[in-house]
Parts: C-alpha cells; structure tokens; sequence
C-alpha cells in the first residue's frame, strides 16, 4: 500500500510535515489565547467571580467616558504622528538611497539604532530630556526661544508633543528600511529616462519613487496604525497617561483595569477585542483607497 | 557482606526521608534590599535558632510585580506558582482579599496578638473583621523640615508643630518670600499629598458602607483647595516624577517635605545634609470636624498564602519574628531605619536614642507617638480607582476647572468603574 503514495502525494505530505510545527505553535499559542479571550469578553465580574453576561461588557464600553478619552487620544496620536513619520521616513530613504551620497551605511545605521534599543530605557532618557530642568527646556532657554523651562508632561498637549516626538523618533528608522527596501526593485533606468526628460528630484520623487512603493506605503501605514492603537510603554514610563488621562493610552487603560484596579478581565478582554475590530476596519479602509491593483 | 550494605542502604533512605520531612523551605517575596529584604534575611536568623530545619528564600519582587504576578497566578488558577508569603502594600491589601476570596491565610486565629500592633495599621489589615497581614512597616506621615532654612527666616520647628495648614502656609509664604525655598515638593498627578490630608482628618473617598464619597466630602474639597493654595503660591513645587522628588530633598532645593516616615531614608542619604533636618507632625485641617495633626502615607504588610503546604510553619515563622521579637526590631531600626508598628518594640532603648542626622533628636521616638494617634480609616476594595479619579480631578482643578465639577467627574468616574 506504501508504494501507491504517488510523487505529488508524496510532494504535499512533506509539505504539510514543514508546516505543521510552526502552525501548531501559532495555533496553541496565537489562536486558542485569541478565542480563549473572546470568551473571557462575554464574562463579567470582578477578581475572581466571573459570570456568563453576553454582550453586556461592549455594552458598558459605550458609557464609559476614561475609555472613549483614551481612545481619543491614540487617535490623536495616529492622526498626527504616522503622516509625519512616514512621510519623514520616504523622504530619508530616497535621500540615502542616493548612490554617490558619501557614508551612506552609517546615516542609515544612525537612523535605524531606535529602533533597536528597549522602549523603556528610551522613554526614561526621553523624560529626563524633557524634565523640567532637562536638556531641552535648557537649550532652549540659552538660545532665548523660551524665558522660562516648559513643563513638558505637565499640560495636555505638551504631553501629548512629546509622546509624538518620542514615537517618531523611536520608529521612522524602522520605516525608513522598508522603503529602502523597496527602493532597491525600482529599476534606476526609469530614473534616467525622467532625468533625460529634464524631470526635477521633487517630480521624479512625486512621480516615480512614491507610485511605485506604494505597496510598501500601505504596509508600514497598516503596520503603524496598528502600532498606535495598541500603544503602551510610551505612555506608561515618559508621561504614565498624564496629565488628567491626556495621553492614557487603550492599551494602558486595559492594564489598569487588569492589573491596579480591582480586576476586570472581561471587560479589559472586550477593550482589547473593540482595538482588534478598529485595526481590522483601518487596515481595510487602507487597503481599499491604497490598493489599485 | 550483603547484610551490611542492606542496613546501610537502609539508613541511607532513613536519614533522606527525615531530611526531607523536616526541611522545609518558605519562600518570600518582597522588594527594597535595604529595606523588607533586609529585615527578612534578620528576622530569617532569628527563626534560624528557634526551628534550624526551616530556610527563608526571599525572592526580590518588585511591588508592581507582585501585584501582576499575584493577580495572574490567581485569575489563571496556577497559585502554585505563589510563594508562601509575600509583603502587601496596605493599599492594596483589601482589594486583593476582596477580590480573590480563599487565597489569603487568616490569620485571626493564629495566635497572633494583633492588639500589639498600632490601631490604624490593624484597621488596614482587616477585612470584614478577619486579619489578613502581619503589620509591618510605618508610615506614620511627618513633616521634615530644613532647621538651617527656618532658622534664615526667624522661624524654628516649634513653629510648625501641632499647626494648621492656613498657618503652614503663611509662614511658607514668608519663608519663600525671605529665602526663596519652597516648603514643599511633589509628585504632579499623584494624589499621596492630598491622601496624606485626608486621612489625618479621618476621612477617605469611601464612606463606612463602602459607597463612593468624593463629590459631597466636604474634608477632601477642604484638601485639595489646600494643595491648589499650596501650589499657586508657591509654597508648593510641582515635579513630573518621583526621581525630580527625591532631587529636590537631596539637591536642597526645597526647605522641607511631608510623607510616610519612610522617607528619612531618602533624606539621610545626604551626609552634608547632617544635623539641617528636623521632623515634627503634619498640619491639620482648620475645617474638618475631625482633624489631627497625624497621618499615614504608604507602608506594607506580611501576608500569608492558603495554598502554601507549609502555611503552619510561615505562620509560625511570622508569630516568632515580626509579630513578638523585640530584638528584631532593635536589630532592623538602627541600621535600615526600619520602623515597626509592632508597639512593644517601641519602649525598646534603641528607639529612644537621639539621631545624629536629624540634630540629636530622638525621631523614632517621636514617630511611635504619632502613630498611636494616627486616625484609622478603611481604604477599601476601590482605593486605587478612586486615587487616580482624585488625582485626575486635582489636575483639572489647577488647570482652571470648577472643584465641584471636578470631583463631582471624579466621583462619577469611580461610580462607573465600580458598576456592575
């Protein structure tokens, strides 16, 4: 009977042999987590004591005012920081992309470092940068820009400036890779003929470089949108969602509701499955005004 | 030949056996090597001598981390993972027996004699008329001032002893005014000053049945008006984080600080500060019906887990050392300036010697009277939600909003987060 085990059989079950490892490990620990806390989403309670209660917990989520500012917020924080991001981050790319730019592999390690150090220890020299008599208020009073240091976390959009700094900094390096990725399948004889036709750097920029990432435009601005929403340890260690919850983050208000509060682990499951739900809408709208093919 | 190795094959499984019969092993877990860890490792050596076959592995664990690995453990069932005992912050203390029935030993009937602890402390361990904690540190609140800063400003620390804030705040104006020092330092968006103020008036942001009482509390308006007062003239500064705080105390930039005694801690650790510092207790409300010049800001208990096989010899082990050892606390106090709530400890010598850091006054002394007077209040299973409520409202009260609105936001904001 072994030897009726045709080629392509045969093909296909090794196949399925590679796959199947991988595909157990995300399934136990990616997908049952996922479905686990779907469930834990239609529980109510506190500690403990948790009951059956269907939609009740997306029910509360609609009057629940800290969670719909905290939600304001990474909105905020996405409206105004990933445009500015990738937008810096294509326009760094196509500059170091750039063959006769002289050290070029150390601006492009420069800008990646961020991105490779921890976010915690980032966001404590971020803070102390911006203490109130930090680095910047410093630089700023002696270049008489300011006559008196700004206390960055201490009012709502100072804060919310610095989160956004903070995040541009840490993670337009990231992006820049991705596009300078994708910068290397341009062929640059596309780029000569543009030259030969007298075009200028910004035309073939607007024209030649940005049409033809556009795959890699959708995917980093999937990536951090879905980023932003889900932001935690930025908020948690430069400004710990102050002043009066103007940076709180979802994904902050999920851990106090989880883990400084008397417990809620239905409810903070239903939080966190509302962001998965948001993400999915984002990355569809994305995809359907990104996607021309 | 083979009967001699038969006998001694057989002593050999004796004496295992017995070793692992009477080994046994307690682990603790606590944060603050100078401070719990160290009063655990002493009080390790003192049960050493009373029961030899019993070892202590203290497990550093960081608060923080005590409460997410404690909450996981319970939530996924695995308390297995748990150590036998483990430090609480009080605040914490309710909320967490509250919330996770049948984990925590009560103690109530262990034979502990909790009427040596100070009232308030009990009162915080308590939980519907059972003790659940071992009380152990003090935060027994003070206010530590810069003595060589007053003494610039024609003032001394019998000036603001056993005195209201309006008049706190007066001379603070003259003091600032004069030498250009603030009183104060803290924290902006943690509400622990105004926690600190509230208690010393027997009041919290829950009445007696647990209900949220933060809108209509007239004691806790009365404290954040104080704490808006404070900052606006100045007497106060504001700093975005607690390592600015300790700056401010140890750089001498502030002329003085209120907090939990703990915080001699961080002041000694300024030598060329020696001999500037005295301590006295904290003002008091002029309004509030029930003010006193004494309070409590932070401070935590030893807790004892059910599902610990060994939970008879970690009751025993506490019941010998931080609940009837004198000598322990005499050992501790001196050189981590661990401060007990346990009173007998308190008529020891080594409370009443003078210290040389604070000008030979005899501090540990001063602070085991206050804390017989500190008010006792409950904090109850919501504290930490209605802390950040209050801390939000303070925010918004700075920033120009009506208070009444503001707490009345704050109270629906608890309200909310305790619904069903």
């Amino acid at each position: 009977m072994g030897q009726t085990l045709t080629l392509r059989r045969r093909q296909s079950l090794i196949g399925w042999l590679f796959i199947v490892p991988a595909s157990v490990l995300i399934f136990v620990f990616y997908f049952y987590p996922i479905v686990r806390a779907l469930w834990l989403s239609f529980q109510t309670g506190v500690g403990v004591n948790l009951q059956y209660a269907g939609l009740f917990n997306y029910q509360r989520l609609l009057s629940d005012n800290v969670f719909k500012l905290s939600l304001t917020n990474v909105f905020i924080f996405l409206i105004i920081q990933v445009p500015v991001m990738l937008t810096l981050a294509l326009i760094l790319a196509s500059l170091l992309n750039d063959p006769t730019l002289k050290f070029r592999g150390f601006f492009r390690t420069a800008l990646f470092l961020p991105c490779a150090t921890s976010l915690v220890s980032y966001a404590i020299v971020f803070r102390s940068l911006f203490a109130l008599d930090g680095f910047v208020n410093y630089l700023l009073t002696a270049l008489s820009i300011i006559d008196k240091p700004i206390n960055w976390g201490g009012n709502p959009w100072t804060a919310r400036f610095l989160i956004i700094i903070a995040l541009t900094w840490r993670w337009t390096g990231y992006n820049m890779v991705f596009y300078l990725a994708g910068l290397q399948n341009i062929d640059t004889s596309i780029y000569e003929a543009a030259l030969i036709d007298g075009a200028s750097g910004v035309t073939r920029f607007t024209k030649i470089t940005v049409p033809l990432l556009k795959p890699i435009i959708l995917l980093t601005t999937i990536m951090s949108t879905n980023g932003t929403l889900q932001l935690f340890d930025e908020t948690m260690n430069l400004t710990n969602g102050g002043p009066a919850n103007a940076t709180l983050s979802v994904s902050q208000y999920i851990y106090r509701l989880s883990f400084q509060y008397s417990p809620r682990f239905g409810y903070a499951a239903a939080i966190s499955f509302v962001i998965f739900i948001l993400v999915a809408i984002l990355a569809l709208i994305q995809m359907r005004v990104g996607d021309t093919r | 030949m083979r009967k001699n190795l038969i006998i001694t094959l057989a002593l050999v499984l004796v004496i295992a056996l017995s070793g692992l019969a009477s080994a046994v092993e307690i682990t603790v877990w606590c944060w603050d090597p100078l401070f719990n860890i160290y009063a655990m490792e002493e009080a390790a050596k003192i049960y050493k001598e009373i029961n030899p076959d019993v070892t202590i592995n203290i497990v550093e664990t960081p608060w923080d981390d005590v409460q997410t690995k404690l909450t996981t453990a319970v939530m996924a069932g695995q308390l297995n993972t748990l150590p036998d005992i483990l430090l609480m912050q009080d605040n914490a203390l309710i909320k967490n027996v509250t919330n996770f029935p049948g984990v925590f030993y009560d103690l109530t009937d262990s034979g502990i004699d909790f009427s040596q602890f100070a009232d308030f402390k009990v009162r915080l361990t308590t939980v519907d008329g059972r003790n659940y904690g071992v009380p152990f540190d003090n935060g027994t609140a003070i206010t530590a001032l810069r003595t060589d800063i007053l003494e610039q400003a024609g003032y001394t620390l019998e000036d603001f002893t056993d005195i209201t804030w309006s008049e706190f705040i007066e001379m603070g104006k003259d003091i600032l005014a004069k030498t250009g020092y603030p009183l104060l330092s803290s924290v902006s968006e943690s509400p622990d000053h105004v926690m600190v103020t509230l208690q010393s008036a027997r009041s919290w942001m829950f009445d007696e049945n647990g209900n949220v009482f933060i809108a209509n509390n007239e004691v806790l308006k009365e404290t954040v008006e104080i704490y808006v007062e404070l900052v606006k003239s100045g007497v106060l500064v504001q700093v975005p984080d607690w390592e600015q705080y300790i700056g401010t105390i140890n750089r001498g930039t502030v002329a003085g600080t209120i907090n939990g005694c703990w915080i001699i801690g961080t002041i000694v650790a300024q030598p060329d500060q020696a001999g500037k510092w005295g301590i006295t207790n904290v003002p008091r409300l002029d309004k509030a019906p029930n003010a006193t010049n004494y309070s409590n800001q932070g401070g935590s208990s030893w807790m004892v887990l059910n599902h610990s096989p060994n939970k008879d010899v970690a009751v025993d082990f506490l019941k010998h050392t931080f609940a009837g050892s004198v000598e322990l606390y005499e050992t501790i106090l001196p050189s981590s300036g661990a401060l007990a709530t346990y009173l007998p400890a308190g008529d020891s010598d080594v409370y009443n010697e003078p210290h040389p850091f604070f000008g030979g006054q005899p501090i540990y002394a001063d602070i085991t009277e206050f804390a017989a007077k500190v008010p006792a209040v409950t904090y109850g299973v919501y504290n930490y939600e209605a802390r950040d409520a209050v801390a939000v409202a303070i925010s918004q009260v700075l920033a120009g909003w009506d208070i009444n609105s503001a707490l009345r936001e704050a109270e629906e904001t608890v309200k909310f987060l305790m619904g069903p």
